[in-house]
């Protein structure tokens, strides 16, 4: 197939353009000033079009392997261009962007002023890092783009100077090593193996041999899925996010757990569908594995995040139990239950990027992060806690949000397996999800606060306001026209397959 | 004797295997942060050892073409994981750089390096 040659290389482009930017913005200024405001929206808006066009062009013509340099798949890194890798890269560059919006007004008050501008850099450098992880092809790049994300994402948390954010931050960092060197223990035991990285040629490889190195196979897979499993917070494993989620600056908990932990989930699903390939892991049964963990997942980060007072705290423990639901998707290793567990990808990136961000303005205007002060907040604050409204009945499945159609579909996922057991496990979920998101919502707008309930729209900024509103139209919308996600997703899914 | 000789060519292997799990060992129980970042780099050595010898052919030369005059032995080492692991190394010294800085941040803050101190200050804390 023909192509033009620059449009091929976007994907490539998009990497370097957010690589320079990170290098030149704190460069340029001293101060955090408009051209540095400029200069990062710029580079953004720019890859963003760029991922665009690239998705477009993918969608008309099909999927292409693009290799960097032109080194072949033997020594060579390589890229997958498809439906799945850009419209993920979409997914995240847009939700960035909204998210460094409202950043550019939130950090001022989170950080010291002089590291503003080293933040905006290590945040490029992050999705820098997600986009790498989501598009590459070849299972080394994927380990470096991880440790890149492993000292960013910590480093966005310590950036704020803070006791806590140290701990958790070193905890962070302790616990993602852990995962990234497991990681790369499994490559080399695949390595060993079949001689290659690339993802595809192992794929050919080791359905060939792999009878032949069951206990390499059995580590390699074991290993890779506990790393990956720590980075993504399974369940039994998250013991790091509720801390690094919670005391984090605000647009880096939305960042963080709208998107970075995703990308770990992208890593698994190509490591279990395109590395090994379903035939193997039927064989010895992973699915079945990963499903229990998530279910177990699903109820316990909703009994912990009960327990919290803390607002981002909460969030950050029902971070723990959506996690699950989409491994519940990836466990059935079905079409319906991995596009089902991709729409919920997306739509809980959108959630849970605007609960964080809505929590921060309130945090901003008034300082309270206690959810038991948070009496009457409503009154003062309608526009914000309208919007944290939204991202929490979405949480809990409430029709009309993108999270009751993620649920909706994830059921008919379940039933079609035939284990309507786990349909009691989602609407338990769901449940328990209510227990902890309403008192919320009811103690902010049907409660009397400690002065006279008077509403009077509140003047936060309009930097902040304009994301969180964007954000909750897409959630309301896509509640509504779900297929806008789910044509892509479904179109994504049957690469896996 | 064949178990004996089997340990012996498997050697790199099951020395990767045991350093691993004794790096793991130490991250996972040491109260000491700075030994919790030396366990760390054990764990790495542990699997930039596994890597290299992946690559090693037996009586191959360094891969360098024409380093040798005479061309009959066209054996050459597996020059793709020493790369990798040269990136690997690049990753680990980065990841140390930064768990130091931040151990002397937290020294800073609460006086202590060990865990365990630093978990009853802070529940210390949080009774007050």
């Amino acid at each position: 197939m023909k192509r033009p040659l620059n449009s091929m290389q976007f994907p490539l482009y998009v990497l370097l353009l957010l690589l320079m930017g990170s290098v030149i913005i704190p460069l340029t200024t001293e101060k955090f000033n408009m051209k540095a405001k400029t200069v990062i929206l710029g580079t953004l808006v720019l890859s963003w079009g760029m991922m665009l066009s690239t998705f477009i062009n993918v969608l008309r013509e099909g999927p292409y392997l693009y290799n960097i340099g032109n080194w072949g798949p033997k020594i060579g890194i390589q890229f997958n261009i498809d439906i799945f890798s850009t419209s993920m890269s979409l997914f995240i560059l847009s939700l960035s962007i909204l998210v460094i919006i409202y950043s550019l007004k939130d950090i001022e008050h989170e950080i010291y002023f002089k590291q503003i501008s080293v933040y905006y850099s290590l945040v490029l450098l992050l999705i820098l890092g997600m986009v790498g992880i989501t598009v590459t092809n070849d299972l080394f790049n994927t380990y470096v783009f991880m440790e890149i994300l492993a000292i960013t994402s910590c480093a966005i948390i310590s950036i704020k100077r803070k006791k806590e954010n140290y701990m958790a931050s070193f905890r962070y960092l302790i616990l993602n090593t852990l995962g990234s060197l497991s990681f790369l223990f499994g490559v080399a035991l695949l390595y060993m193996v079949t001689g290659y990285l690339n993802m595809s040629e192992i794929y050919i490889r080791i359905n060939q041999v792999w009878e032949l190195y069951p206990t390499n196979l059995l580590l390699a897979l074991g290993l890779m899925l506990t790393g990956l499993g720590i980075k993504a917070a399974v369940f039994p494993l998250h013991v790091w996010l509720p801390d690094a989620h919670s005391t984090a600056p605000t647009p880096s908990s939305a960042l963080l757990s709208g998107l970075v932990v995703k990308v770990y989930i992208f890593t698994a699903m190509k490591l279990l569908f395109r590395v090994i390939g379903l035939e193997i892991i039927d064989t010895i049964n992973i699915p079945s594995f990963i499903t229990y963990f998530a279910v177990v997942g699903m109820i316990m980060g909703s009994v912990f995040a009960i327990g919290q007072r803390d607002i981002k705290r909460l969030l950050a423990y029902s971070s723990v139990a959506q996690i699950g639901y989409i491994f519940l998707g990836v466990g059935l290793a079905t079409e319906l239950g991995l596009s089902a567990g991709l729409f919920h990808v997306v739509s809980h990136g959108f959630m849970k990027s605007l609960l964080f961000l809505s929590a921060g303005a309130i945090i901003y205007k008034t300082g309270k992060r206690d959810i038991r002060t948070f009496k009457g907040i409503g009154y003062q604050m309608p526009l914000t806690m309208i919007l944290f409204t939204v991202g929490a009945l979405g949480m809990i499945g409430i029709p009309g949000l993108n999270g009751f159609m993620s649920k909706w579909y994830l059921g008919f996922a379940v039933l079609e397996k035939g284990q309507p057991i786990y349909l009691i496990v989602i609407l338990l979920s769901s449940f328990l999800n209510a227990i902890y998101y309403l008192p919320i919502i009811i103690s902010a707008f049907l409660t009397e606060g400690e002065e006279r309930n008077i509403m009077v729209l509140e003047d936060i900024p309009k930097t902040m306001s304009i994301p969180m509103v964007l954000i909750a139209s897409f959630c309301i919308i896509t509640g509504f026209f779900p297929q806008i996600v789910m044509d892509v997703v479904s179109r994504a899914i049957p690469t896996f397959l | 004797m064949e178990i004996v000789q089997a340990i012996i060519d498997r050697i790199n292997y099951i020395g990767a295997a045991i350093l691993f799990v004794i790096g793991l060992y130490t991250v996972l129980t040491h109260p000491n942060l700075i030994k919790k970042v030396i366990g760390i780099n054990i764990m790495e050595t542990a699997v930039f050892l596994l890597m290299v010898s992946v690559g090693y052919v037996a009586g191959g030369n360094a891969p360098i073409l024409g380093l040798t005059k005479e061309q009959t032995s066209e054996l050459y080492v597996n020059p793709l994981p020493t790369a990798m692991i040269l990136t690997g190394i690049v990753v680990a010294v980065s990841i140390t750089a930064y768990s130091l800085s931040l151990i002397v941040k937290i020294y800073e803050a609460y006086g202590t390096i060990e865990v365990d101190e630093i978990m009853e200050l802070r529940s210390e804390k949080a009774v007050e």
